[in-house]
């Protein structure tokens, strides 16, 4: 009796487990097709400093397109281009150009750029260091800094004071692009450094806080408490403004870059034409960045590996 | 046959339950096969000296070490931190409180137990890094310190309320009898009780030290997030790293591919590893003291 009793439960088990497997099986596919009747999702992720157009952007679109949904997120432009490279995201935010070794790893996805606006990443300090004196640096003491040859302000004219340099995750733009500027390789190491930093809101912050700390930051994200200063280059200091960006005079310039696995097609396509449209390259200015179409072209793009 | 005489009692319970139970113990099993399995490739291409490599730099190589250097200096200064305070609350609640008071202070420390992580981790980034940095007149406040610092609060009402658990557990004979025999309420709690309560005060004690080495984003906030040892070693007030910070920092990045991710992974499986081996050896101490 007990012996029989058991052989249902076995049996009711397996059924029960076959069930679990089937609808495994069933559900996602079912799942998303009810949805893509409903609305079509652009999944969008990386560089914090692309994010802000794209976010503006993606209100607008989501408002006037009520079919699409937009997520926007961040995770810096190393995330950008993977999630692209794996079809994860539909675009990709980078804040500089693909390296060849990312063009091989994802060379399935057949990755393609479209540049949406242009930036500048301007070495900044504490408002302390700025007021004290500390104006301007070369090429050479900025990179000496992040080396660990020069520890203190005074050394530089400034306070007596250690210098707390601020580095960033290795597969941050802004950093490829900086230290592409300072030792021409975008993955130098940086031995001088006293902490890394993600984001630009976390760096951003994390300079404001401090007051005797460098670092590298888009001139979009710059303010009272992170002050950009002039970089000292054949006896000229040219500061971190958009109009040395326009003139191509700054020399550490980038594009903004929306990665994307193959060609842009249906609402992806849309969406990246609204950024490229007028209304788009608006909010590109509205963020702090220079649009695309702007009078003056951008003469040099570090970061870029087309030699 | 076999099957009959080692569970003599077959109802539709012992199925159920041992379905539920297969369940249980084969996630654990699974989750520490897939870890293996996903980080073979880092240590084909790198070896063992992924465990005692400095230098990691994604793409270029890959050395754990300052990252498990980092979690266990965190998780022991939280540990040496939070010990006289959650046994001291503890002792006062489980001893000398009565009745309302006594479930007025449980009550709270329970609640504070629930706070999620990312709000110690909001409160270390806006005022602990400030403070750690005035009171010790360092450069900055991101260090190991105030990752172990901040660490210990996070763990305090835990393993308090649990050492305070252990604490109560000790049946009130023992204490009735030590005060007969003329032994001062201090000299009782200290040498009774205590010495009773001592595997389930350990218990605690491994607990929190197990939520403080897997804690990642308050950690990730405060900690510097620098791969690097310290000159010297034991200097507290330098920055560093954490095993779930690195992964926390760089897993978004490597979602799944290339070796950076097995990498990271192997880093989980060293921290799975290291939790693993501090439970046993708490157990094998417990043990032991009994």
């Amino acid at each position: 009796m007990p012996r029989r009793f058991s052989m249902k439960v076995i049996l009711g088990m397996a059924l029960i487990l076959l069930g679990v497997g089937i609808s495994v099986q069933v559900w996602p596919g079912g799942g998303s097709r009810a949805l893509a009747e409903e609305s079509t999702v652009i999944r969008v992720a990386g560089s914090t400093t692309v994010l802000p157009i794209v976010s503006r952007a993606a209100e607008r679109f989501q408002a006037r397109n009520p079919s699409v949904k937009i997520t926007v997120n961040a995770g810096g432009s190393g995330v950008g281009v993977h999630g692209a490279g794996t079809r994860r995201l539909n675009i990709g935010l980078a804040s500089r150009e693909i390296t060849l070794q990312e063009n091989n790893r994802y060379a399935s996805a057949q990755l393609n750029t479209t540049v949406i606006g242009r930036d500048a990443v301007a070495c900044v300090v504490s408002s302390e260091i700025f007021h004290s004196g500390v104006h301007s640096l070369s090429k050479q003491q900025i990179g000496d800094i992040y080396l660990g040859k020069i520890t203190s302000w005074q050394q530089v004219g400034g306070p007596d004071r250690t210098i707390i340099v601020i580095d960033k995750e290795t597969h941050r733009g802004t950093r490829h692009v900086f230290m592409q500027y300072l030792f021409g390789k975008a993955n130098a190491r940086a031995p001088g450094a006293r902490l890394v930093t993600g984001s630009n809101n976390e760096e951003q912050s994390k300079i404001a806080q401090s007051d005797s700390a460098i670092g590298m930051l888009s001139i979009a994200w710059i303010n009272g408490d992170v002050v950009g200063i002039g970089i000292r280059e054949g006896g000229q200091v040219i500061q971190p403004t958009l109009d040395n960006v326009r003139n191509g005079r700054f020399p550490i310039a980038r594009n903004l870059n929306l990665i994307t696995a193959d060609k842009p097609a249906g609402e992806v396509k849309q969406f990246i034409d609204f950024l490229l449209s007028e209304e788009g390259q608006q909010l590109v200015t509205d963020s702090g960045y220079i649009p695309i179409h702007s009078p003056h072209a951008v003469s040099k793009v570090a970061g870029s590996h087309s030699k | 046959m076999n099957v009959n005489k080692m569970f003599p009692e077959r109802g539709p319970a012992f199925w159920w339950t041992g379905f539920t139970a297969l369940i249980a113990s084969g996630t654990i099993f699974i989750l520490f096969v897939s870890l293996v399995v996903e980080s073979v490739p880092v240590f084909k291409v790198q070896g063992v000296s992924f465990l005692w490599g400095t230098d990691w730099f994604a793409g270029e190589s890959y050395g754990a070490l300052p990252m498990i250097f980092g979690s266990l200096m965190v998780t022991g200064l939280a540990v040496i931190l939070v010990l006289p305070f959650a046994l001291g609350s503890a002792i006062l609640t489980s001893e000398f409180l009565n009745g309302r008071y006594r479930l007025m202070v449980k009550a709270a420390m329970e609640l504070l137990a629930g706070v999620p992580g990312i709000i110690y981790g909001l409160i270390g980034i806006a005022l602990l890094t400030a403070a750690v940095r005035d009171v010790f007149g360092l450069i900055d406040g991101n260090t190991l310190f105030t990752a172990g610092l901040l660490l210990a609060v996070m763990i305090l009402p835990t393993v308090m309320t649990l050492a305070e658990d252990a604490l109560r557990a000790v049946p009130g004979e023992f204490r009735d009898t030590a005060l007969s025999l003329g032994l001062t309420r201090m000299e009782m709690v200290l040498k009774v009780v205590v010495p009773q309560a001592l595997p389930g005060l350990a218990g605690a004690v491994f607990l929190g030290l197990g939520r403080a080495m897997g804690e990642t984003i308050a950690v990730m906030l405060v900690i510097g997030g620098i791969d690097r040892i310290p000159q010297p070693w034991f200097d507290l007030f330098a920055p560093g790293q954490s095993i779930p910070s690195k992964i926390g920092r760089e897993a978004a990045e490597s979602l799944g591919f290339d070796l950076q991710w097995s990498a990271l992974i192997a880093l989980g499986l060293v921290l799975f590893v290291m939790v693993m081996a501090l439970t046993s050896a708490g157990n094998l101490l417990l043990r032991r003291a009994r």
